[in-house]
């Protein structure tokens, strides 16, 4: 089972994402903030983290930058709004794996998770013999 | 109880919700009499008398927000969704975007985290209206899709709608939805209500369906309506603004011609200015008057004429502007054509034919004795009437090559004897008014006023 956190700072938001991937068998934690995320990606390594930009207290972009520090490969994804150009550039630039912007195509987000943790897939097949 | 009784009082109960809705004034254009509506006569509650005091709060609702807010909670309360929600269709994001959800944690969407493009498998099926070749409401409920697209014979006659219909279902389930409902405007999908399926776990039925059919094309209805009242607010605000802007820069324009001409003029230096100012004083006192009403737009006309009224000196040449001494008959003539003039540079001005007709007449007396016309009475247009008088004071009151400055007082008597001569009574009237409650402040006493301290 793939471990995935999603990090946004409105309840609704991380309750509808999270049961939208337990029903398609994901392992979900949830953040509601910067600096939760930062400490549960300290505790323990995710395959995918989809953090939302736009935070009180943490924002997401500063969040990417204190992960990074200490966690150079877990693919993070960027949920952005339209008009965040400006921290779509920074985000790709501290290491973002992609961005999607809101609101959202239910697909995108489907198949953005989905296209990380598939080729995660091969990894562990070739390093892992069964 | 028997299920139709059941049926009955849950219809009741959304009514009477409705009801609370319709008088409360929360939304609504204005609240109706709750009296008024519940004398008339009793009719079977039933979903029909709910949908027509639907339609008929749909119509009132100024913010269709609160309209898709109120629909969305009707149906959870009502059917016991798992979730509900509303897409809207947004021009600037060229989407169907969620603008309102309802449901229980986790299955609801939250508001503004989808949106849906015209690639959408549902979204297109709706806009090309395909959905009524497999459902005659045109809403698509997941299991009878499902049915259907087990039902392979269905597809023998069209192959193609096989692989949308799977498309369809998929999209369905992505969106845990039981029922979408299109809401068309006119020709065009502007919405999508998407219904999870009865906690209960029955199936939706006909009625409920062709309810929220109808109450959706009202709501889209409403919705529309609401955006174009929207959009020719916008419109109207923007002409205003134009016109504004616009007039700022006419007024301003003609200041500046009118400051360009009394420059000319070392004799009357700001005399354009105090006439405009007289005017503007005496205008207020008479623009109830109906010679005044039936003006377009009287202040304005006004204004600017009196800004404009020497504008015809500039023909006149200097040496006759600026002569000392007393003008020769030749002269005199010269002077006497600037009305003429001044009317003449300002035809060609489409939006100043009023202004020019004005400035033409403004030297006409009363009597008929005045020029270049020799009209008299009424015959003159009031706003050259009232130029006439307070042209005529600031003569009196500042130096003039031919004679030296008199006081207002003596000014006043002046206009007061030449009233019904020279002059229209009712302006001399107005303006002695204008006068006395001492808003006529002439340059003579202006001049002392301001000397006072230094003496």
């Amino acid at each position: 089972m793939y471990k995935i956190l999603i990090v946004d700072d409105e309840p609704d938001v991380c309750d509808f994402v999270k049961h939208f991937f337990e029903e398609r068998d994901y392992d979900v934690a949830t953040a509601s903030n910067g600096e939760e995320a930062v400490r549960a990606a300290k505790k323990q390594k995710f395959d995918v983290i989809l953090m939302d930009v736009r935070m009180r207290k943490m924002d997401g972009i500063e969040a990417l930058r204190k992960i990074r520090e200490f966690d150079k490969i877990t693919d993070i994804i960027m949920v952005t709004a339209v008009d965040d150009k400006e921290r779509i550039g920074e985000a790709t630039r501290l290491g973002a794996r992609k961005y999607i912007t809101k609101p959202l195509i239910l697909e995108d987000l489907e198949s953005a998770v989905y296209e990380i943790t598939s080729s995660l897939k091969k990894d562990t097949a070739k390093g892992e013999p069964a | 109880m028997t299920p139709e009784k059941r049926t009955d009082s849950n219809w009741a109960k959304v009514n009477t919700w409705l009801m609370d809705k319709i008088v409360s004034t929360e939304g609504s254009l204005a609240p109706l009499d709750r009296d008024a509506i519940f004398k008339r006569p009793k009719a079977k509650l039933d979903y029909q008398v709910v949908l027509e005091n639907a339609s008929r709060t749909m119509i009132r609702f100024r913010k269709p927000e609160r309209l898709i807010r109120m629909i969305v909670r009707l149906i959870d309360q009502e059917l016991g969704t798992t979730h509900t929600a509303v897409l809207l269709y947004k021009e600037d994001r060229k989407a169907f975007v969620l603008i309102d959800s309802k449901g229980s944690e986790g299955v609801k969407i939250p508001v503004n985290f989808i949106r849906m493009t015209f690639d959408n498998p549902l979204v297109k099926i709706f806009a090309s209206r395909q959905n009524y070749m497999i459902s005659d409401t045109g809403t698509l409920s997941h299991g009878d899709l499902k049915s259907l697209y087990e039902n392979k014979e269905a597809f023998k006659t069209h192959p193609d709608l096989e692989d949308q219909i799977d498309l369809v279902i998929k999209q369905m389930m992505l969106l845990r939805a039981e029922v979408c409902i299109p809401c068309y405007y006119k020709k065009d999908l502007i919405g999508v209500l998407v219904l999870g399926a009865k906690k209960s776990g029955q199936k939706f039925s006909r009625q409920e369906i062709g309810f929220f059919m109808t109450l959706a094309n009202d709501a889209a209805m409403a919705i529309s309506n609401a955006q174009l009242i929207e959009n020719l607010q916008e419109k109207v605000e923007e002409v205003k603004d134009l016109y504004v802007r616009e007039h700022k820069i006419f007024i301003h324009t003609a200041i500046a011609l009118a400051t360009a001409i009394d420059a000319r003029d070392p004799y009357t230096h700001g005399h354009t200015e105090r006439v405009t100012q007289y005017s503007l004083c005496v205008a207020e006192e008479i623009e109830g008057i109906p010679e005044a009403i039936a003006y377009k737009n009287f202040r304005e006309t006004l204004h600017i004429s009196a800004l404009l009224h020497d504008v015809g000196k500039i023909g006149c040449p200097d040496k006759v502007l600026n002569k000392r001494n007393k003008l020769t008959a030749e002269e005199y003539e010269k002077i006497k054509e600037h009305p003429v003039v001044g009317a003449a540079i300002l035809t060609p001005i489409k939006e100043l034919s009023d202004v020019a007709r004005e400035i033409r007449y403004h030297q006409e007396r009363y009597d008929g004795r005045g020029y270049p016309d020799g009209i008299k009475g009424t015959e003159i247009p009031l706003v050259a009437r009232i130029i006439a008088v307070c042209d005529a004071f600031d003569a009196i009151t500042t130096n003039r090559p031919y004679r030296k400055q008199q006081s207002a007082e003596i000014a006043v008597a002046e206009l007061q004897k030449e009233s019904g001569k020279q002059f229209d009574p009712i302006v001399v009237s107005a303006f002695m008014l204008a006068f006395e409650k001492g808003k006529i402040l002439p340059f003579s006493s202006a001049k002392r006023a301001k000397n006072i301290p230094k003496t």
